[in-house]
C-alpha cells in the first residue's frame, strides 16, 4: 500500500518531460524562463527550508520551559543580531530575484533585433488561425492549429484574436502572451530543440476552451523551406460526389486554394491531410475522424461553430477520402 | 434586515429566470430541415432565444450581408424584419442570394431569427452589436483580424 501511495506521488513529475511543459525547454526563450524558475525555487526553497529548521530548533529548545513563565530579555544581543542577519538575507534574496528577472526580461526583449520571420496567429473560438509569408509573392499562406518554426532562427508571432479574449501557450518554447481583440500583441520564439511540441489556448474562452489546442513543429531550415513550399501549392481539385467541398456548403466557410472554395471564417483546408490533428487537437488525423466530424461535430466538440451538414452517404465517404488525401 | 433576507433569494430567482433566453443545447444535433410555412413552430424557439439571434449576427457578419445590409444603411433590413415572418425571411436569404444556397441550413434559421430581431434592438444595443462583430471574418475578402 505504502508503495503505491509513493508512485502516485511520483506519477506527476512523468508530466515535467513531456511535450507540453515549461521544464522541458526547446527554445531560447523557455530556457530564459526555466532559468528564472529555477532561481526562483532555489531562492524560495532555501528561505522556506531555513524558516522551518529555525521553527523546530526554537521548540525543541524551549520544549521544557513550555509550562513555566515565559522570561522576557529586553536586551538579548543574539536575538537582536540575528533579527538583523535574518532582515539582510530577505534584502538580498528578493535583489537575486529581481535582478534574474530583470536580466531575463532584457534577454526577452532584445531578441526583436533578430526577428527573421513572421508569422501571424490569429486565435477563434476554438481553432488558431496560421498565416506565413509566401516566399514567391507578397500574398499570406494560411494553414491552421499547426505551427511550423526553423529551428536557430527567431521568429516574430504576431497574435490577433477576432472575437474573445484568447492566450497563446507553448510551454515548451515561450511564455504565455493574451491574444486580445483589436490589439496587436507579439511574442519572439527562438527554437533549438527539434520535434513536435503542444500548444494550448490559455484563458478560458468560451465552452470549447480545452479543446483549442495546436501543434508545433521544429524543423531544420531546410525542412522548413520545403514544408512552406508544399504548403503554397493549391489543392487538388475535388471530383466526383466530393465536389460538394467546392461547391457546396463547406465553401461558405473554408478554402481550398486552386478550387473555388473560398470561405473565410473557418479554417483554410487546403492541405488539411497533412496536419496532425482534427479540430484544433479534438481528435488524431486519420480519414475516419475526419468523417465522424463533418457527420456530427456537435457530438465531438459541442458548441463548436462547425454546423452538422446534410451530405449523402456517398458523399461524406468521398469528402473525408479527399481532404484526407491533401498532403 | 429580515425583510432584506427574504427578499434577496427571491431577487436572485428573478436573475436566473432570465437565464432562459440565453439556453443552448449542447449535445449532437441533426442538420436543421428549412421552415414549413410561417406557422412552423421551431421560429419562435429561435426568435426568442438570444443565443440563436446572436449567433445570426456572427454568421450575417461572417456571409459578408452588412457590406450591402449594414444596419442604417441604404440595405438595411430592420423593415423587412418587422413586415415578414421568419419562413420568408429564411426564402429570402437561402434562394434570393447566390451565396445563401451554400449556407447550411441551421444557420439560415438563425440569420433569419436575427434578422427579425432587429426591429425590437434600440440604437445603444444596435452600436455595442456592431462593436461586437467588427473583429469577425467579413465575407470572402477579409483580410484578417483588427490589430
Amino acid at each position: 500500500m505504502r508503495r503505491m501511495v509513493l508512485l502516485a506521488c511520483l506519477l506527476p513529475l512523468a508530466a515535467c518531460a513531456g511535450r507540453q511543459s515549461p521544464l522541458a525547454p526547446a527554445a531560447l526563450q523557455a530556457e530564459w524562463l526555466h532559468w528564472l524558475l529555477m532561481l526562483m525555487f532555489w531562492v524560495c526553497g532555501i528561505v522556506y527550508a531555513l524558516v522551518i529548521a529555525l521553527l523546530g530548533a526554537s521548540i525543541w529548545r524551549g520544549r521544557h520551559r513550555l509550562a513555566a513563565k515565559p522570561e522576557i530579555e529586553p536586551d538579548d544581543r543574539r536575538l537582536s543580531r540575528g533579527l538583523g542577519v535574518w532582515a539582510g538575507m530577505i534584502v538580498v534574496g528578493l535583489t537575486v530575484l529581481i535582478l534574474g528577472s530583470f536580466v531575463v526580461e532584457r534577454q526577452l526583449a532584445d531578441m526583436r533585433a533578430h526577428e527573421a520571420l513572421v508569422v501571424r496567429v490569429t486565435g477563434q473560438q476554438w481553432w488558431w488561425r496560421v498565416q506565413y509569408r509566401d516566399p514567391a509573392g507578397g500574398g499570406w499562406i494560411e494553414t491552421a492549429n499547426e505551427l511550423h518554426l526553423p529551428a536557430g532562427r527567431t521568429a516574430r508571432i504576431e497574435l490577433g484574436s477576432v472575437d474573445v479574449i484568447h492566450s497563446f501557450w507553448v510551454p515548451n518554447v515561450a511564455g504565455k502572451m493574451d491574444v486580445i481583440p483589436g490589439r496587436a500583441n507579439a511574442i519572439d520564439v527562438t527554437p533549438h530543440r527539434l520535434g513536435w511540441f503542444r500548444g494550448q489556448c490559455a484563458e478560458f474562452c468560451g465552452a470549447q476552451h480545452a479543446h483549442m489546442a495546436f501543434d508545433v513543429k521544429v524543423d531544420t531550415p531546410a525542412e522548413f523551406t520545403r514544408w512552406l513550399a508544399a504548403q503554397a501549392r493549391p489543392a487538388a481539385p475535388p471530383t466526383g460526389a466530393a465536389l460538394v467541398v467546392a461547391n457546396g456548403a463547406c465553401a461558405s466557410c473554408h478554402t481550398l486554394r486552386g478550387t473555388a472554395a473560398r470561405g473565410r471564417a473557418g479554417p483554410d483546408l487546403t492541405h488539411v491531410g497533412g496536419r496532425r490533428s482534427v479540430a484544433a487537437g479534438t481528435l488524431p488525423m486519420s480519414r475516419g475522424a475526419l468523417q465522424g466530424w463533418i457527420a456530427q461535430p456537435q457530438a465531438l466538440k459541442p458548441g463548436t461553430l462547425m454546423p452538422a451538414v446534410a451530405l449523402s452517404g456517398a458523399q461524406a465517404d468521398a469528402v473525408a477520402a479527399y481532404l484526407e488525401s491533401l498532403k | 434586515m429580515r425583510r432584506v433576507l427574504y427578499v434577496m433569494p427571491a431577487a436572485l430567482l428573478l436573475f436566473l429566470a432570465a437565464c432562459e433566453k440565453e439556453a443552448r443545447v449542447i449535445a449532437a444535433d441533426q442538420p436543421q430541415t428549412p421552415p414549413r410555412g410561417a406557422q412552423d413552430p421551431r421560429a419562435a424557439a429561435y426568435e426568442n432565444n438570444a443565443y440563436q439571434v446572436s449567433q445570426g449576427g456572427r454568421y450575417f457578419t461572417w456571409y459578408g450581408c452588412g457590406r450591402c445590409h449594414a444596419v442604417g444603411g441604404a440595405g438595411d433590413l430592420t423593415t423587412a424584419g418587422a413586415r415578414s415572418d421568419l419562413a420568408h425571411i429564411y426564402a429570402t436569404v437561402a434562394h434570393g442570394h447566390t451565396s445563401g444556397s451554400r449556407i447550411p441550413s441551421e444557420q439560415i434559421w438563425q440569420i433569419a431569427a436575427y434578422i427579425r430581431s432587429l426591429p425590437h434592438i434600440d440604437a445603444a444595443r444596435a452600436h455595442r452589436q456592431d462593436r461586437d462583430l467588427r473583429g469577425e471574418p467579413q465575407g470572402a475578402t477579409w483580410s484578417g483580424a483588427l490589430r
